[in-house]
């Protein structure tokens, strides 16, 4: 009687094993799949912006990167005001947006009473939510006049110091790098409080204990424990922030004033790269269609860049800890 | 019955306290606990030696670890917990809200019952309390290190890899850094919350030998509930059952005299 399941056994654990590495295998495939289709979708990207960019990029390609002209009528295109506009828009967000960020989600894990965390955590959500056209049409309507009542104090007081002071002159338009760049602050902000939030939940309650039991503040428990503890998802976080931030179209052409400028004030208007294809892509043909798809490849390149930066501080933090 | 045991257990201390002849270092008087709701502590009081081992043990749930996370108000960090009652520290009432708590801190260190080394190097783990205490030169600084780790009998184990993580440690060494972490501040008193209950028998050893070489300096109160490591290791012994302080008196004679019935049945290991 026990020599018959037995043959079953031999029969089905053969089939079974087929079956099994056959699933594996399928899982596999699909999981690659996914994966693939990501990098394809990039590469994709890169390189038909790349194609669309060409006629600029290999027919004067090193003034197209070095000039700051931009003239359609006399068909004189050069980047690096776009890429300017673009690069301080999304400092100075990132600037403001980070360390308010951290405030929120620490006063949301650490400090607030029970009661109010959960409902404050959605708050938070939802301002993700708002459509950037919205931000755009507060900003312009709301937010410019607001800034152009009190840039005249900005420029009496900060830009009294020295140095520094350079970047607070010049006439109150309310439009410019300064207002772009609060506004895109204030879109990125429920990212990066997010994701600190989300980490700073995952810290164990023993290592937060281990450092109050040695007579630290809360603030030294969240600068010198938390935030090492999660700092390579808190840096993911800005990071994702700082993405939306270069390539944040719609609020940012709103209120940034449309103006091929390079300028050392915050307070003047400029231009960044998606809205200036925002702004033409309409109206262009031949170069300066060219010229601004050429803008879009420009844009891959420069967050390529900023994050491999990002990359190489997290490797030389985690250098310094001794790991 | 509150009353009676706190007396009883005041009487005890007062004779052991005679013959050890050892100043008593925590008075702690008529304690309460409260947590959303739930009277975990009722009344309180014993008069831990100075100098001394105090062993706290008693089932799972009888308050042993509250009780000992009231010593260095660990518990203030979460909102909606409530001590009454007094705790005095050399006759001054730590509990008193004007009393600062990283001062409190400094003076009562606290060992955990997993070891929980920081994410920096071994070096720096030793010294992050003592940076938020005093401001030391980098020599002393790195003198005070070494005295601590010393103390904690890590020293010749650790000492060629200052500059590398500490999770990189095995768990024995890891709990003994966190006590070389908390010594470093040079406190008065030392709290160890089953500090051994997460390593094994070798390093148990080891953390318990290092315990008996501690108490020259320091006032120890561990809560354990392991009853051999409280016998092996202590001097006075507290027996807490569902958050009262039941006996409380010289290891030697509670194990082998205890005079309520609840120890004997605990340490006789008909309950727990």
């Amino acid at each position: 009687m026990s020599s018959i399941p037995a043959t079953i056994d031999t029969l089905d654990t053969g089939r079974r094993s087929r079956l099994d590495a056959r699933h594996d295998r399928i899982f596999r495939g699909v999981l690659r799949f996914c994966a693939l289709l990501v990098l394809a979708a990039l590469l994709g990207a890169a390189l038909s912006t790349l194609w669309g960019g060409r006629e600029i990029l290999f027919g004067q390609g090193l003034h197209f990167l070095t000039s700051t002209a931009w003239n359609p009528v006399e068909d004189d295109y050069g980047a690096l005001a776009p890429v300017f506009g673009t690069l301080v828009t999304s400092l100075v967000a990132i600037v403001l947006a980070v360390p308010v960020s951290f405030g929120v989600a620490m006063f949301l894990t650490e400090i607030a009473p029970n009661w109010l965390r959960a409902p404050a955590s959605t708050a938070v959500e939802l301002l993700a939510a708002i459509p950037s056209i919205i931000y755009g049409m507060w900003g312009l309507f709301v937010f410019v006049p607001f800034m152009a009542r009190i840039e005249p104090a900005l420029t009496d007081t900060l830009g009294r110091i020295p140095l520094l002071g350079k970047l607070f002159q010049g006439p109150p338009l309310g439009l410019g790098l300064l207002t772009a760049g609060i506004v895109l602050a204030v879109m990125i902000l429920p990212f990066i409080t997010s994701v600190m939030r989300e980490v700073f939940l995952t810290v164990p309650t023993r290592l937060k204990e281990s450092a109050y039991a040695l007579g630290s503040t809360r603030w030294e428990v969240l600068w010198d424990i938390v935030l090492p503890y999660t700092r390579s998802a808190v840096i993911g976080g800005i990071i994702l922030g700082l993405g939306r931030a270069l390539g944040e179209t719609m609020a940012v052409t709103f209120v940034l004033g449309n103006s091929y400028n390079i300028t050392s004030s915050l307070l003047m208007p400029g231009t960044s790269i998606s809205s200036s294809i925002a702004n033409e892509f309409n109206e262009a043909v031949g170069l300066h269609r060219s010229a601004l798809v050429a803008l879009g490849f420009l844009l891959f390149v420069v967050t390529f860049i900023v994050l491999l930066i990002a990359r190489l501080m997290l490797r030389q933090l985690a250098r310094r800890e001794g790991r | 019955m509150d009353n009676r045991t706190a007396v009883i257990a005041a009487g005890a201390v007062t004779t052991m306290a005679a013959e050890a002849a050892h100043r008593t270092k925590i008075r702690v008087r008529d304690l309460h606990f409260h947590y959303h709701g739930f009277h975990a502590l009722k009344g309180i009081g014993m008069d831990i030696p100075e100098r001394q081992v105090t062993a706290i043990i008693g089932p799972s749930g009888c308050g042993k670890s509250t009780l000992l996370r009231v010593f260095n108000r660990i518990y203030a960090i979460y909102p909606g917990l409530e001590a009454r009652g007094e705790i005095l520290v050399d006759g001054v009432n730590v509990l008193d809200p004007a009393y600062s708590v990283n001062l409190l801190r400094s003076k009562v260190g606290m060992v955990f019952q997993k070891p929980v080394p920081f994410p920096m190097t071994i070096f720096e783990n030793v010294a992050y309390g003592i940076r938020h205490h005093e401001k030391l030169s980098r020599a002393d600084l790195a003198g005070r290190v070494e005295q601590a780790l010393r103390s904690a009998a890590l020293w010749d184990e650790v000492k060629d890899k200052l500059k590398q993580s500490a999770l990189g440690l095995s768990g024995g060494q890891q709990q003994r850094l966190c006590i070389a972490r908390a010594i470093a501040l040079k406190p008065e008193v030392l709290l160890l919350d089953e500090p051994t209950s997460a390593l094994d028998p070798i390093a148990t050893g080891r953390v318990e030998q290092l315990i008996d070489e501690l108490k020259r300096d320091y006032t120890i109160v561990i809560v354990t509930h392991n009853m051999q490591q409280a016998a092996r290791v202590s001097d006075c012994t507290a027996f807490m059952y569902l958050g009262e302080l039941v006996e409380f008196g010289a290891t030697a004679t509670l194990f082998t005299k205890p005079t309520k019935r609840q120890t004997e049945d605990y340490i006789s290991g008909r309950f727990g």
